[in-house]
């Protein structure tokens, strides 16, 4: 991996003062006279590094202090503590060698200019940066190749829908070829067709032209075909920080493999290893054990902290025994989100998941905020 | 008028003493609700204590710099369209009464085409309260306390100052006037809200009204050419506000340029022209197809 | 960012300083583009333009019908100024609102957030747009003033000088107006949700910068209060030298007060960018 890091940021902590009410009318009239503040931490102790050329996603529950992070390391809030460097620069010192540096997109809050229409926000925009008008012309066609934007670009901003809109945002942000792109849920509200016409630009982007790409999103399928890594922020915390497959076996990531053994000495060497009630473990099959077996029907599934990934233990299942059938199930991602979300786990201390993200978690919990 | 499922009145609908069966009909009903919810909003202004009071004093100024300039006139050119400085006076008083009160309870139309862009406006479609009343409960206008104390306090003065004596009949007169003026304002800016829900740009408009009504409604008409005066009294209908009523009540009723009935029935016909723009702005509102994006 | 440097091949002088000319003209022209774009609102402005003007010029000739002076301004004098001053009014009377393109918009829907994110800094953005809103504008108020002489309801300056002095006077005026602009957008930095304010201190400083009546007639009091504020100095002192109210030799001192007040206002709004900027960084925008 060529992990000369492009995002850094080291023990960033961002505290807010806000004013708190008091109870009822009168409550309400004395805070006029003397309001009372209080300190709110948004994020404390944020610490991680993205190499070039990497994709991570920043995931977390609403409030969980995603924007906040991107924030700091665009250089729009002065962390309260700790420091962010991206492309070398200290973003809310440098902010004019940094602006050079990043490109953003902020959800649905566009940069384009309302009354005109978005080729002409894109001259602007050439325009503030200095972009050389070769370099200009042929970025915005790789742009319009992948995002098909010529379709509409001629329209004014204000009667763009929702999703060609944030396509024009995208490409705006990268008009200047930044090495590094912050994109603060850029799909939200977005039907799939453009989603994954998205998903492709920003994967050319990470893949062909070599740029750094943090973001932060909702949409659990745009993290599985995006991120390579991803930081799980929660209370303002990171808690986790490593690839999916981590945060499966982390948080409940659960599987199961049901197959139908060809070989009658396969069931009986199993059936010799049963009796206890528990996972049945086998010999060579590390972290891999038996849940149930019904003739030679036999479920698979993981065992204790360690296991591996549903890949993996199929792997080994078909190394090691003649299957005549097999089906696999695994946890999809939501859940195990939800279960991570809902989770009080300690900031990057290994422990054991205890809690099996099925459908039992409380639903609404997810969605609240 | 059941607040049970409106978002905007969770702790009212806290509070609702009927959970499910069946929705609370009924006036009282309806003016409870929108005590409790005006109340909220009240107390969701004074979060912000430095907009809250600079609110009030925005509104004082806006009303002094109105009496300054229409002090000016008559210091300046005294015999205003042959009328006394005391009767000018209350033509200025009561439209500055009529317009405190427009923006204490009907003022937020003027917003329209702002919260038409927010998407405020579409959520109130869903909720089971009436659209227009519930874009009047958008927020509390901090600024009409400022307006009220400085127009109560001229129209005080004005009622001091003026010679005619205040019989039971003149005094329901004014009242009915400063109501009326209320009611045109309303009208006013109702009808151009109707246009909000389809022209983002009425914001331009609404603001060339305001000023229009700031220097032309405080003073007599008849010192604009017929063309100018009628047109405030047709197409504009500015001079219903206080100029006739005012008119009516200093004895200049034969000499407005219109027939003395037609300035006599101005409370009439601030109400009806409430109740015209009611109706377009509904039937804009049953056009209304949401905001792009 | 290093290995990029390629892509900015050490910029020569000239190429650098034609780079930043198209760079100001880009920015300036947004808002006229915008205008030329949107036909409806082009055809309002004339509309209004030209009702505000008839309008004032009913007014003061009614005022006027029965005196022949007052406070040192016949009706000429009177007419002509009125319509003078609606006409510069209406050199930033540009509706931005429609455009979501308003400070307190900004910052209402965060996108103030990209001012603090490109290679420009806010205050040098906001200064090209206001030149760009201006020079547009006073295409409008040049037709609208070749327009009124033609009619007759201006009359031509005095002299020469008088349209020297004045045109000093105006330019010095719209920079003090630029700033008293600029304090009152700087505002909705810290109180969020005031349009209403905002619509009503325009109207305060118009009453004030005498807009909708020359300062002359306002009781004394008043004028001392105007004294001590930027806002006569918009619009009342040129307009005044125009119509011959202040003499040329009179000038030359309401001038330096606007100088003063155009440093004034300076250092005000150049220390409020600073915060406004440690508020956006301490808040997030």
């Amino acid at each position: 991996m060529p992990l000369s890091a492009v995002i850094e940021a080291r023990g960033l902590s961002k505290v807010f003062q806000t004013t708190v009410r008091r109870p009822g009318l009168g409550g309400a009239l004395r805070s006029l006279v003397s309001p009372r503040r209080v300190a709110k931490v948004a994020v404390q102790d944020v610490e991680f590094s993205v190499g070039k050329g990497e994709l991570l996603a920043l995931l977390g529950p609403n409030g969980a202090g995603k924007s906040t992070t991107i924030k700091m390391l665009t250089g729009i809030l002065t962390p309260t503590s700790g420091e962010a460097l991206v492309a070398g620069v200290v973003p809310h010192r440098d902010r004019e060698r940094n602006a050079h540096n990043i490109g953003a997109v902020f959800g649905q809050r566009t940069q384009l200019w309302w009354d005109l229409p978005a080729r002409e926000s894109f001259a602007i925009l050439r325009d503030i940066y200095g972009v050389p008008e070769g370099q200009y012309r042929a970025r915005i066609e790789e742009f319009d190749g992948l995002l098909e934007l010529s379709e509409f670009w001629d329209t004014r901003v204000r009667h763009l829908s929702l999703g060609q809109r944030v396509r024009c945002d995208l490409a705006a942000s990268l008009l200047h070829d930044p090495p590094v792109v912050f994109l603060d849920e850029p799909t939200i509200g977005m039907d799939v067709v453009v989603k994954e016409q998205v998903r492709r630009f920003l994967r050319h982007q990470v893949e062909e032209r070599d740029r750094t790409v943090l973001l932060t999103t909702h949409d659990m399928t745009e993290v599985e075909r995006l991120a390579e890594r991803v930081v799980l922020i929660n209370h303002g915390r990171i808690v986790l920080d490593g690839s999916l497959h981590e945060i499966r076996r982390r948080f409940g990531g659960t599987w199961q493999v049901r197959a139908t053994l060809a070989d009658p000495a396969d069931v009986e060497e199993i059936g010799r290893s049963e009796g206890t009630g528990g996972p049945v473990a086998l010999p060579g099959f590390a972290g891999i054990g038996v849940l149930r077996r019904e003739g030679p029907r036999v479920v698979f599934g993981p065992v204790g902290a360690d296991s591996p990934s549903v890949h993996e233990a199929l792997k080994v299942i078909i190394g090691r025994f003649r299957v005549a059938d097999l089906a696999l199930e695994e946890n999809d991602l939501e859940d195990v989100m939800r279960a991570a979300y809902l989770s009080d786990v300690p900031a990057q201390e290994p422990a054991a998941a205890s809690t099996s993200a099925s459908a039992s978690a409380p639903a609404p919990a997810s969605q609240g905020g | 008028m059941n607040p049970t499922t409106s978002p905007s009145a969770s702790p009212a609908a806290a509070e609702s003493p009927t959970s499910r069966p069946g929705p609370p009909h009924g006036a009282a009903h309806a003016w409870r609700v929108v005590w409790r919810i005006t109340k909220l909003n009240f107390k969701a202004r004074l979060e912000y204590r430095g907009e809250f009071l600079m609110g009030i004093a925005v509104g004082a100024i806006w009303q002094v710099s109105i009496v300054v300039f229409a002090s000016v006139l008559l210091t300046r050119f005294p015999g205003l369209g042959g009328w006394s400085s005391s009767d000018v006076l209350l033509i200025a008083s009561m439209r500055m009464l009529a317009h405190g009160l427009y923006v204490l309870f009907l003022g937020r139309v003027q917003y329209m085409n702002l919260l038409v862009q927010e998407g405020v406006v579409d959520p109130c479609l869903i909720r089971p309260m009436p659209v227009y009343r519930q874009i009047q409960l958008a927020f509390f206008p901090v600024n009409a306390i400022g307006d009220l104390v400085v127009a109560v306090g001229l129209f005080v003065a004005a009622l001091q100052r003026s010679s005619h004596d205040w019989t039971a009949g003149r005094i329901t007169y004014v009242v009915a006037g400063v109501l009326g003026g209320m009611l045109v304002e309303a009208a006013l800016f109702t009808a151009l809200a109707a246009a909000a829900f389809h022209f983002p740009a009425t914001s331009y408009w609404s603001q060339w009204l305001e000023e229009l009504m700031g220097t032309f409604g405080s003073y007599p008409l008849s010192i604009l050419p017929k063309a100018a005066s009628a047109a405030f009294t047709f197409i504009v209908p500015l001079a219903f506000i206080a100029y006739f009523p005012a008119g009516v009540l200093t004895g200049h009723g034969g000499a407005m340029g219109v027939p003395e009935a037609l300035a006599v029935a101005s409370p009439f016909i601030g109400l009806m022209a409430f109740v015209l723009s009611r109706l377009l702005w509904s039937w804009s509102l049953r056009r209304y197809t949401g905001v792009n994006g | 960012m290093t290995a990029r440097t390629t892509q900015a091949p050490a910029p020569a002088a000239p190429t650098a300083f034609a780079t930043a000319v198209s760079r100001a003209r880009r920015i300036a022209w947004i808002t006229p583009r915008g205008e030329l774009l949107a036909p409806p609102r082009m055809t309002a402005t004339a509309v209004r333009l030209l009702v505000q003007v008839c309008l004032v010029v009913y007014l003061w000739r009614g005022l006027y019908a029965n005196t022949d002076s007052s406070a040192g301004l016949d009706e000429t004098q009177a007419v002509g100024y009125a319509v003078l001053a609606v006409l510069a009014n209406r050199i930033r009377g540009l509706d931005r609102r429609a455009g979501r393109d308003t400070v307190i918009q900004h910052l209402h829907f965060g996108t103030i957030v990209y001012w603090y994110l490109r290679p420009m800094r806010p205050q040098r953005y906001y200064a090209l747009r206001a030149l760009g809103d201006q020079l547009y504008g006073f295409g409008w108020v040049l037709a609208g003033y070749v327009l009124s002489l033609a009619v007759g309801v201006v009359a031509p300056p005095a002299s020469l000088s008088v349209a020297g002095v004045f045109t000093v006077s105006m330019l010095l005026g719209q920079l003090v107006l630029y700033y008293v602009m600029m304090l009152v957008d700087l505002l909705c930095f810290w109180t969020l949700r005031n349009e209403a304010a905002l619509l009503i201190l325009v109207f305060a400083q118009n009453l004030l910068s005498g807009v909708y009546a020359p300062l002359w007639y306002f009781p004394d009091w008043f004028i001392t209060l105007s004294m001590f504020l930027p806002f006569q100095a918009t619009l009342g002192v040129p307009l005044s030298i125009y119509v011959g109210r202040i003499g040329v030799d009179d000038a030359f001192g309401q001038m330096a007060i606007q100088a003063v007040w155009i440093v004034l206002l300076a250092l005000l709004t150049r220390r409020l960018w600073d915060r406004a900027g440690r508020r956006v960084v301490a808040q997030g925008g």
